[in-house]
C-alpha cells in the first residue's frame, strides 16, 4: 500500500505533484491518497473484532492447561499423602493420570489449530486493508457495503440473510457471523424467556464486565426472578406481583436484549451503533443541501428518494467555501477545463453542453429552462472564484 | 497509519501464541514422563521378596513434579503473550480511529426504512433472495412495486447476456413515448445490434429482411440516425467476414455493454431510480467524509462545544465530484451560500459576486465601484442575476 511512503500524510508522492498543482484541475493524487488513509483508518472495528476473539480462544486454551496441569500434579500430590494405598491403586491412580495428560495433549492441539485459524482471520483482514488502492477503489468499496451490511444484519439478529450475502459475495473472513454466533444463542434464548444462557455468559465474561462496571447481571437476575414470581402460583403476595410485575417481563426483554448487544460490542471492540448507520449518517450530511429537498432534485442525488431525505432531516446541511458548480444540461461539474458560460439572459450552462448545442443546431442556442434563443457568439465566460 | 507497523506487531503476538504452546507441549511431556518413569518403577518391580515402597516413590514424583515447576513456567510464558497481546490492541487504537461512532448523531434513525432501503438495494443489484431475506427477517411489508420493476430490468439485461434482444425490444417498444422524451437513441441501437448478430451468422436474406422492417424507419432524412444506418448497410456487403472488413469496429462486444449499460441508465430514469444504487453513492460519500467529522467532533469535545444540535457544518466536507449533484455558489468576498434573497450577479468585466457584497460595495447603490479581483469599475445598473 502506497500509504507507507506517506509517514504523517505530509510528504506527497514523488515528482510532478511537488509543483504548484493547477488549482480546479480536480484533486492531485497525493490528496486521494491522503483521502484513502483517512478513510482506512475507520475499519477498527474491522481489524479489532478478530482480533479480540483471538485472544479470548487464546485466554481460553490456556486456562485449560494450567486447570489440568494443577490437578494432575495435585492428584500425584494427594496419592504420596496417602497411607493406605495398594499397589494396584497406585498403579492404577497414575496411569488415570497420564490417560488424563494425554487427553490434554489432544485437547492442546485442537486448541491451537482454532488459534491458528483466527490468526489466519487476523491477516486476512490485515491484508485486505492492504489490498485497497485508488484505482480499483471503487470494487473495494463495495465489498465494504457488503461487510457493513452484514454488521448490520448481525446486529438486528437478521442472521440467515447475513450469512447469505456473506456466502454469495465470497467475504465470509471479512466478517464476523461466527463471533455473532455466541450472541445469537443468547438472544434466542432471551427471545423465549429463558435467562440461562446469558447468564452462562456473565460468568464466562466476568472479569471484563466487572471492570467496565456492568449492570448486566443484576438486571438478568432481576429477570429472573420476575420469572420465578410468574411461574410460581401459590402465594398471594405472588398473585401480586404476577398481576403488577410480570406485565414488565415482555418489554424487559426487549431491553435486556438491547443491553446485551451493548455489553457484547463493547468485548469485542465494535462500535455501539451499527457501522451502517454511523457510515449513513456521515454520508447523507455530507451530502445534504437546501436544493436537495426541492421537487426538481436529480434522481441520480440519493437524497432525492423519500427514505433517504427521512433519514437526514434531524442531520446537519453540509458547508461548502467554494463554488460548486454542476451543469444543468449534463450534470458535469463546471471548472477551469468546461468553464461556466452565461446566456444574456442570464442562464448559465457548461461550455460542452452549449459547443454540442451550437455544432448540431448551427451555432443557435436554445435556453432548455426559459426557451431563450440567441446565437452561440453572444455567449460570455463567467469567471468564479 | 503504517499498515507494516501493524503487521509486524501482529506477527510478534503469533509468534509468543506459538512459543505459549510449545511451552505448554513441553509441561505437559516432562510431567508425563516423570509420572510413567514412576509407574514403570513400580510394574517392573514385581519382585514379591522386595516390596516397592510405594510412599516414598510417590514422594520423590511429588518432589520431582515440583521441582519441574509446571505452573510458574505456564504462568512466564503466558504473561509474556499477555504483554503483546495488549500492546497490539493498544496499537489499534493509537493507528485507528478507535471510536467512529463519536461522529453519530443520537437522533431517531427509524430502522423499518433502512431495512427498506437495503431491500431496495439488493432488488436493484438483482439479488432477489437476500432483499426478500431481508424483509422476511425483519417481519417488514414486501414492497412489491419497486421489486417487480428491478426484476423485469434484471430480466432484460440477463437476456442480453446471451444475446437475446426480445425482452429489451418489448419493453424499448411499450415505452417508445417516454424514451423519446428523454432523447434515447436506445431502440435504434438495439436494432442494429440485433441487425449485426443476423448477418454474423452469415444469414444475409434474414439480415435484409431485418433491416426492411426494423431499420428502414431509421433511415429517412428527418431521422438523426441515418448516417449509422447506412454504415450497417454497408456492412451487408462483408457478410460472414465482418471482423477483418473495414467495419470491424461495429462488432466490437464494447457495444453490447454500451446499451447494457444505457438500458439501465434510462430503465431507472423512467422508475424515477436514480443508476447507481442510492444506499452504496451514501455510503461512499460517508467513507470519504467521516474522516472530517471525526475530527470536527474530537475538536468540539476538546473545546466543549455541542455540535450535536447544529443546523448546518462548520467546516466543509470534501467529496468527489461525483457527489456533487447541485449548482452552490459561494460569494468569495462574503462567504455567504447564493440563495434567492442573495442570488449571484454578473459584474461587467464577468466575475461573479452575491448581490449583497455588490450592495455594499456600491454604497447602496450609490456610486460604482472597483471589482475586488480585477481593476474594472462598475455600476449596480450593469451587474445582473445569474441562474445555474
Amino acid at each position: 500500500m502506497e500509504m507507507d511512503s506517506l509517514p504523517n500524510g505530509t510528504a506527497a508522492s514523488p515528482g510532478p505533484t511537488l509543483g504548484p498543482a493547477p488549482t480546479a484541475a480536480g484533486p492531485p493524487p497525493s490528496s486521494k491518497l491522503s483521502h484513502l488513509a483517512n478513510s482506512l483508518k475507520l475499519e477498527h472495528q474491522f481489524l479489532r473484532v478478530p482480533f479480540e476473539y483471538y485472544k479470548k480462544t487464546i485466554r481460553a486454551n490456556h486456562r485449560v492447561v494450567e486447570k489440568e496441569i494443577s490437578a494432575v500434579i495435585n492428584g500425584v500430590s494427594e496419592a504420596a499423602d496417602k497411607n493406605d494405598m495398594s499397589s494396584d491403586d497406585a498403579v492404577n491412580h497414575l496411569s488415570s493420570l497420564v490417560s488424563r495428560l494425554q487427553g490434554l495433549k489432544r485437547k492442546l492441539e485442537e486448541g491451537s489449530k482454532t488459534e491458528h485459524l483466527q490468526a489466519q482471520r487476523c491477516r486476512a483482514r490485515l491484508d485486505h486493508l492492504e489490498s485497497a488502492d485508488v484505482e480499483s477503489l471503487s470494487e473495494w468499496n463495495n465489498t465494504r457495503v457488503n461487510r457493513i451490511l452484514v454488521d448490520y444484519m448481525l446486529r438486528m439478529s437478521y442472521y440467515d440473510t447475513a450469512v447469505k450475502l456473506a456466502e454469495s459475495r465470497n467475504i465470509q473472513d471479512l466478517v464476523d457471523i461466527d463471533v455473532f454466533q455466541e450472541a445469537k444463542k443468547v438472544i434466542e434464548a432471551l427471545q423465549n424467556k429463558d435467562v440461562g444462557p446469558a447468564l452462562a455468559w456473565c460468568a464466562e465474561n466476568k472479569s471484563r464486565l466487572k471492570k467496565s462496571k456492568s449492570k448486566f447481571e443484576f438486571q438478568l437476575r432481576l429477570q429472573e426472578f420476575i420469572e420465578l414470581v410468574r411461574a410460581e402460583n401459590n402465594f398471594i403476595a405472588i398473585t401480586y406481583a404476577r398481576k403488577y410485575l410480570a406485565p414488565w417481563g415482555t418489554t424487559h426483554m426487549k431491553e435486556l436484549q438491547r443491553v446485551f448487544v451493548t455489553e457484547f460490542c463493547k468485548l469485542y471492540g465494535m462500535t455501539l451503533e451499527p457501522l451502517l448507520n454511523i457510515y449513513l449518517q456521515a454520508g447523507l450530511s455530507a451530502l445534504k443541501t437546501p436544493y436537495c429537498y426541492d421537487d426538481d432534485c436529480t434522481k441520480e442525488d440519493p437524497l432525492s428518494q423519500e427514505g433517504f431525505r427521512k433519514l437526514a432531516l434531524p442531520l446537519p446541511y453540509s458547508k461548502q467555501h467554494h463554488s460548486k458548480l454542476v451543469c444543468y444540461i449534463t450534470k458535469e461539474l463546471m471548472d477551469t477545463e468546461n468553464p461556466p458560460q452565461v446566456l444574456p439572459n442570464g442562464y448559465v450552462y457548461s461550455s460542452k453542453a452549449l459547443e454540442e448545442m451550437a455544432r448540431k443546431n448551427d451555432g443557435k442556442i436554445t435556453c432548455p429552462r426559459t426557451g431563450f434563443i440567441c446565437n452561440y457568439t453572444d455567449l460570455v465566460k463567467a469567471y468564479i472564484s | 497509519m503504517e499498515l507494516s507497523t501493524i503487521k509486524d506487531a501482529f506477527e510478534r503476538v503469533v509468534k509468543k501464541q506459538k512459543l505459549c504452546f510449545s511451552k505448554s507441549q513441553d509441561v505437559i511431556y516432562q510431567v508425563g514422563c516423570e509420572i510413567e518413569q514412576t509407574l514403570t518403577e513400580i510394574l517392573s518391580a514385581h519382585d514379591p521378596t522386595s516390596p516397592v515402597d510405594y510412599r516414598s516413590v510417590l514422594a520423590d514424583l511429588k518432589v520431582k513434579l515440583n521441582g519441574i515447576g509446571s505452573i510458574p513456567q505456564l504462568e512466564g510464558s503466558h504473561k509474556e503473550l499477555n504483554v503483546n497481546l495488549s500492546k497490539y490492541t493498544k496499537l489499534l487504537e493509537r493507528s485507528l480511529n478507535s471510536d467512529i461512532s463519536k461522529a453519530y448523531r443520537y437522533v431517531d434513525f427509524d430502522h423499518h426504512i433502512v431495512t427498506q432501503m437495503i431491500a431496495n438495494h439488493f432488488y436493484r443489484e438483482g439479488s432477489f433472495n437476500l432483499g426478500d431475506g431481508i424483509i422476511d427477517e425483519a417481519g417488514e411489508p414486501e414492497s412489491t412495486i419497486l421489486k417487480s420493476q428491478f426484476m423485469e430490468l434484471h430480466q432484460i439485461v440477463e437476456a442480453m447476456k446471451v444475446k437475446n434482444l426480445e425482452p429489451a425490444l418489448n419493453w424499448v417498444s411499450a415505452n417508445r413515448e417516454r424514451l423519446n422524451q428523454i432523447g434515447s437513441n436506445l431502440e435504434v441501437k438495439l436494432h442494429s445490434l440485433q441487425f449485426l448478430e443476423i448477418l454474423q451468422k452469415g444469414n444475409l436474406a434474414s439480415a435484409l429482411q431485418y433491416a426492411r422492417t426494423c431499420l428502414s424507419p431509421f433511415a429517412s432524412p428527418p431521422s438523426p440516425h441515418k448516417d449509422e444506418v447506412v454504415k450497417l448497410m454497408g456492412c451487408l456487403i462483408y457478410a460472414g467476414r465482418l471482423d477483418s472488413s473495414p467495419y470491424s469496429e461495429i462488432t466490437s462486444p464494447t457495444h453490447w455493454e454500451k446499451s447494457m449499460e444505457d438500458l439501465t441508465r434510462q430503465f431507472c430514469s423512467l422508475l424515477g431510480q436514480s443508476y447507481n444504487s442510492p444506499l452504496s453513492m451514501t455510503m461512499a460519500a460517508g467513507f470519504e467524509g467521516l474522516p472530517t467529522l471525526l475530527k470536527l467532533a474530537n475538536v468540539m469535545a476538546a473545546r466543549k462545544q455541542e455540535w450535536q444540535a447544529m443546523k448546518q457544518l462548520p467546516v466543509p466536507v470534501d467529496l468527489g465530484k461525483e457527489f456533487q449533484f447541485h449548482s452552490i455558489f459561494v460569494c468569495p468576498v462574503s462567504r455567504d451560500q447564493g440563495s434567492q434573497e442573495n442570488p449571484p450577479m454578473l459584474m461587467p468585466c464577468l466575475h461573479v459576486l452575491c448581490k449583497q457584497s455588490i450592495l455594499k460595495l456600491s454604497k447602496s447603490s450609490t456610486r460604482t465601484f472597483k471589482c475586488p479581483y480585477c481593476p474594472a469599475e462598475a455600476s449596480v445598473a450593469q451587474c445582473r442575476q445569474l441562474y445555474f
